[in-house]
């Protein structure tokens, strides 16, 4: 019987994951991650438990970051929370097919990404619509 | 009918052990060619079961594969807690490692100098 009850308590450990344990209050974080995290500080403590640990884990990384590796994390960190966990996966393989392009592709890809931007923003600048309108039937 | 025939005589338990190796060595040696010959070809096929059995049974357990299974309780149990115990390592080892490479990629998306709309639907 004893041992039965230890099996059993090994068993739910096993079962037993990180998003098993209570959400951490943003109080609760440290300093550092406090900052790492600053963009998500009203929503934090509304987060699922799944995507704080997970967000926690990204957040160990900032103090590596270059101070342009550092804006860009906050400036995307709210529109990133805001995905669905299904829209993040999406977005995680994608990125990892495109690290496996051959660098050159995957710099013709930025350049064009880049020109892309510089036009909607000239286009925005000047009034007129990125996209045309819909022809009329 | 005399059912002792089969049976050792008592007085052999009185003749002396050097008596009987002495009495053996002698009628060994007078064996005749043809019963000698079939003794030694038994005791080679014998000696080549021994040392074909050996090793089948030292590199996979074959028809002896009883020999691995736990016998009592105690020893059911002491299976299943390292069966437990392994299943447990391995789930959050490659747990960790399946965190930290998405936190890897995460970070790598939210710094790359092409913008998230880029990956994002």
């Amino acid at each position: 019987m004893r041992n039965l009850a230890i099996i059993a308590f090994l068993l739910m450990g096993l079962t037993s994951t990180p998003a098993g344990a209570a959400t951490t209050s943003w109080r609760s974080l440290t300093p550092a991650q406090q900052e790492a995290l600053a963009p998500l500080s009203q929503q934090w403590d509304s987060l699922p438990e799944q995507q704080q640990h997970r967000l926690l884990k990204t957040a160990k990384r900032y103090p590596n970051l270059t101070p342009e590796q550092k804006s860009r994390f906050r400036d995307r960190l709210e529109a990133w929370s805001k995905l669905t966990p299904e829209q993040r996966n999406a977005a995680r393989e994608k990125y990892r097919a495109f690290s496996k392009v051959p660098a050159e592709h995957r710099e013709q890809v930025k350049q064009m990404v880049r020109q892309n931007q510089e036009a909607k923003v000239r286009q925005s600048a000047s009034g007129v619509p990125a996209t045309p309108p819909p022809l009329q039937p | 009918m005399n059912t002792n025939t089969n049976l050792p005589n008592k007085n052999s338990r009185h003749i002396a052990p050097e008596r009987i190796v002495q009495l053996l060595t002698r009628a060994a040696q007078q064996l005749d060619d043809n019963t000698v010959a079939a003794l030694r070809q038994t005791r080679n096929v014998a000696l080549q079961r021994q040392s074909l059995s050996k090793p089948v049974f030292a590199l996979s357990t074959g028809h002896n594969i009883r020999w691995l299974l736990p016998h009592s309780t105690h020893q059911w149990m002491a299976a299943i807690i390292l069966f437990v115990a392994i299943l447990f390592g391995g789930v959050s080892y490659w747990q960790h490692a399946h965190e930290n490479d998405l936190s890897h990629l995460d970070t790598a998306i939210l710094t790359d100098d092409l913008p998230l709309e880029v990956f994002v639907d």
